[in-house]
């Protein structure tokens, strides 16, 4: 399965409470895109750089918040090692750690938090089970 | 899914002081007792023996049973009539009361327990805590659970072990359609009716202090000190003591009318019952008059509490349930200042005994709400600053929301706008955040929030950290 289906088909779905993420992608921890769908905000290196520590440490992100290309996120937290949450809003998005990849969604008003975390970790969750 | 109009969720508040319960959408709690229990170990042969020692009333030492239906309390949570409700049933070998009535009735070696460990301010005697669902929802709302969809309060630091055990235990003894877990902060906020916040919760074993962010918690700013009501009944505890003022509880006094003079009392003091009353339960006991106490006559000074000046204030009279009346004076003032100045600790009697009640570091309220604070996005600060919330039962005391507005106006940045919000209506600050789940609950938007029990036997209770952040 090439990348671009794992976005297309798996995170751009209709959600169960309704609604679609805006915007999904999965990117290496080195900042490496690895797919992206239509309008997802690019994530350059220092960013993803930010992010994989935050994954360690969320204090680090939760001054400066989660910076996604232009957007910026409140940090909300997350899971020491697993994932970081943000919020921004109505919306949001969450940030799900892979062994070497990170999942992201971003929504916005209309689509429930949980949602997002849902199907964002359990890809991710399906990824480290590959190996990936 | 499920419709807000047709089914009522029930929104159950465990304290570390007290339980709060009742049917969303309505405006106060219709359940509220203390959240300790008592715990009687029970006897090996299953004898009840309470006659002869205990030097009660003859008539009603026949059992307690017996005393209970006298008393038409609804204090029962013996295991066989729990039989039908918790399919686990009481595994140890001890019965428990809950509630207000069975508390109060003094019985022979009942201790007094929390479901709360102190060290980590979590839940952590499980068989306590389904004791305690199981009365709110049996015997004081009376309602099957398998109809009613149950929204818990959590603390804001619970960890996802502890989410996981509460989930399980409410799914797997009492089945309700759907569970929701929320942090106690959020749903303070949502009862002040601002998605943004920084919630101070003056509880009973501690304080804590954190930010939400449209109706979501901030992890990181959530910061904890050990200065909650017990330590300030302690304080008082202290106060009165060092007045050579003995507090006794209702069973360890007997108060005659002298023949002499009619219209006097004479109040003999009663030794039968130190035998055989545990230190936890006479600790509790004398701990509810010192709390009766404090709450009736306490209040914050305005500016920052100095003991000259304080000392020619009036006294004001208190008559403990034994007939002794108590004059307080400046220690009004100075047991309430402990939240703002913790160094005054060290004032009272035996102080170091009050420092070793726990682990947290003794932090006043102002530099809780400023770490809090600093702890957060700075894009979020200024918001935070414009809307702290007070929630708790000791944010009741008179002049509490003036001064820790006027502190922190001292500590915050220049430009910052500073506002403290607390409700008019006091008794809504004890309630806080059983009146924001109430609201949350009957929310139209939050119906398709809930997890179900189907959700739960599919995936498991760890979706609920996905679900409910």
């Amino acid at each position: 399965m090439s990348w671009q289906s794992y976005v297309d088909d798996h995170l751009m779905v209709d959600l169960p409470s309704g609604g679609k993420l805006t915007a999904a992608a999965i990117y290496g921890q080195d900042g490496g895109c690895w797919a992206q769908s239509a309008g997802f905000p690019a994530l350059d290196a220092d960013q993803a750089k930010i992010l994989v520590t935050g994954f360690s440490d969320p204090g680090a992100v939760a001054a400066s918040g989660i910076r996604i290309g232009d957007k910026k996120f409140i940090s909300i937290g997350g899971i020491p090692g697993e994932c970081l949450r943000g919020r921004k809003g109505a919306g949001g998005c969450t940030v799900k750690k892979t062994n070497t990849a990170m999942v992201i969604g971003i929504y916005d008003e209309g689509v429930q938090g949980g949602d997002c975390n849902v199907i964002v970790e359990n890809l991710g969750d399906y990824l480290i089970g590959q190996n990936i | 899914m499920y419709g807000g109009d047709e089914v009522n969720a029930i929104v159950i508040d465990v304290g570390t002081h007290a339980v709060k319960a009742g049917y969303a959408g309505e405006e106060s709690p219709k359940v509220y007792y203390p959240s300790c229990v008592g715990a009687l170990t029970r006897d090996k042969t299953e004898t009840r023996d309470t006659n002869g020692k205990s030097g009660q009333n003859g008539a009603q030492a026949g059992g307690r049973d017996v005393e209970m239906a006298e008393a038409g309390a609804d204090a029962s949570t013996t295991p066989k009539k729990e039989g039908e409700a918790s399919k686990a049933g009481n595994k140890s070998d001890r019965d428990l009361f809950v509630g207000h009535f069975a508390l109060n009735y003094r019985r022979d070696g009942m201790e007094v327990l929390s479901p709360f460990e102190q060290k980590t301010g979590l839940l952590n005697d499980w068989e306590i805590v389904e004791n305690i669902w199981n009365y709110t929802l049996k015997d004081r709302l009376q309602i099957d659970p398998k109809e009613h969809p149950v929204l818990l309060a959590e603390p804001n630091f619970n960890t996802n072990e502890c989410r996981e055990k509460s989930l399980e235990i409410l799914f797997e003894t009492f089945q309700p359609p759907a569970v929701f877990l929320s942090k106690n902060a959020c749903l303070s906020s949502y009862s002040a009716g601002r998605p943004t916040s920084l919630v101070i919760d003056m509880g009973h074993q501690s304080s804590v202090a954190a930010a939400v962010h449209d109706g979501y918690l901030l992890q990181k700013s959530v910061s904890r000190s050990r200065i909650g009501g017990d330590l300030l009944t302690e304080c008082m505890h202290r106060s009165v003591q060092s007045k050579d003022i003995k507090v006794r509880p209702r069973y360890a006094f007997e108060r005659t009318e002298s023949k002499q003079n009619k219209g006097t009392f004479d109040v003999k003091e009663l030794d039968d019952y130190k035998g055989s009353t545990t230190e936890t339960y006479h600790k509790w006991s004398v701990e509810q008059i010192l709390s009766d106490l404090k709450e009736t006559v306490c209040r914050v000074s305005e500016s920052v509490f100095n003991e000259e000046e304080h000392a020619n204030i009036p006294t004001v009279t208190y008559e403990l349930p034994d007939g002794t009346e108590v004059q307080i004076g400046s220690d009004r003032f100075k047991v309430p200042e402990v939240l703002f100045n913790p160094g005054l600790v060290q004032t009272f009697q035996d102080a170091q005994t009050i420092e070793n009640m726990g682990v947290l570091p003794l932090q006043s309220m102002t530099s809780l709400v400023m770490e809090s604070i600093t702890k957060v996005d700075v894009d979020v600060r200024k918001e935070l600053y414009n809307g702290i919330i007070l929630a708790g039962g000791s944010s009741m005391l008179p002049n509490v929301r003036e001064r820790l507005e006027r502190e922190i106006l001292e500590q915050a940045p220049g430009q910052a706008r500073v506002k403290v919000i607390a409700s008019q209506n006091v008794m809504e600050r004890k309630f806080g955040v059983w009146i924001g789940g109430s609201i949350l609950a009957s929310l139209g938007s939050f119906q398709q929030c809930w997890m179900s029990k189907q959700e739960y036997e599919e995936k498991g209770a760890s979706l609920i950290h996905l679900k409910a952040p």
